[in-house]
């Protein structure tokens, strides 16, 4: 029951811009997110050049345990 | 899409799901730490006698690079990291699934039943149908393909969790069996999809004791997961709700505050 929505938001002109920023920066995490998942679940030392084995072999049991595949 | 209300708070939710999501990636970690790293050791020394009896030493390449208890930290740490990102997409899926109502309406419900869509399409549907391998399972040559299948996977479970949404919605004004049975029916049909798709090509050369057991923590890991992250976004948003419902009472007289304690 929201009786008073004007009480969370006062500044009123910003109504129009505000949501559309909201869901972009929204979207920017999707993207940051999934980078991560991919490097921590994906990466085989042969994707992302630079980590080698390491990151591989550093996420290697979560790997594991959250049923990624892995050798 | 502008709604007919205050435009939704997206940001707030965002980092309700970060919280939550942090939380359970944390939880998670030290459950996966204190249940499943004994199992996962005793795969490893299985691995070990097998390769040291003249297989592929890849074992020992990979054994290496990390100390066994940088990668106990290593587990937690990805853990906190999956969490996290998972924490993202719960609280846009949940901002996409209910911007059309009231902010504060029914959070704990809600939380806890896209909590329980997402263990199902992201962890025990796919789980089934490819399920968790312990340490020395898993073939480098055929990574990548198994890579694909598990994506296949994921996807198809989300798709069907989607689908059934769609159902329910349409069968809104059905009678409770109705809608249930064929959200139900979404779901099932689902796993029968995923059964479709080419099996797990590698061989499992572990105890099946071992296997059972790792497969039931990794199981038990993602139910973890999925429960605190529902937990923690379910409670923080009864709080706000609370916190919200507050300045709306204070401006009104104060004779009837005081009676309710």
């Amino acid at each position: 029951m929201s009786l008073h929505p004007g009480t969370g938001t006062a500044p009123v002109a910003a109504d129009a811009t505000a949501p559309v920023r909201d869901w972009l920066i929204a979207a920017t995490a999707i993207v940051v997110s999934l980078i991560a998942l991919y490097a921590v679940f994906m990466d085989n030392g042969n994707v992302i050049a630079a980590t080698g084995e390491y990151l591989h072999e550093f996420s290697h049991d979560g790997r594991h345990l959250f049923g990624a595949p892995c050798h | 899409m502008s709604g007919n209300t205050s435009p939704y708070p997206v940001l707030p939710l965002l980092g309700r799901g970060l919280l939550a999501g942090g939380a359970a990636g944390l939880t998670t970690g030290l459950f996966g730490l204190l249940f499943a790293e004994p199992v996962m050791d005793r795969a490893i020394r299985l691995e070990e006698e097998r390769s040291a009896g003249g297989g592929h030493d890849h074992a020992h390449e990979a054994e290496e690079l990390f100390s066994r208890s940088t990668q106990y930290f290593g587990l937690v740490v990805t853990s906190v990291v999956v969490g996290l990102a998972v924490g993202v997409f719960f609280a846009v899926a949940y901002a996409l699934l209910h911007r059309r109502s009231p902010v504060h309406e029914r959070p704990w419900p809600r939380a806890m039943a896209l909590a329980g869509a997402g263990f199902l399409a992201l962890s025990l549907l796919p789980g089934l149908r490819y399920p968790a391998a312990p340490p020395g399972v898993g073939d480098g040559d055929t990574v990548s393909e198994r890579q694909n299948l598990w994506l296949a996977a994921l996807v198809i479970g989300v798709l069907g969790m989607v689908l059934a949404h769609l159902v329910r919605q349409r069968l809104a004004g059905r009678a409770a069996p109705v809608r249930q049975l064929a959200v139900t029916g979404v779901v099932v049909a689902t796993l029968g999809v995923l059964f479709l798709l080419p099996g797990n090509p590698d061989e499992v050369l572990v105890p099946a004791t071992l296997l059972w057991d790792f497969r039931v923590l990794s199981l038990a890991s993602h139910a973890v997961l999925w429960a605190t992250l529902g937990a923690v976004f379910g409670a923080l948003g009864l709080r706000a709700a609370a916190r919200a419902a507050e300045p709306a009472a204070a401006p009104a007289p104060a004779p009837a505050a005081t009676s309710a304690g």
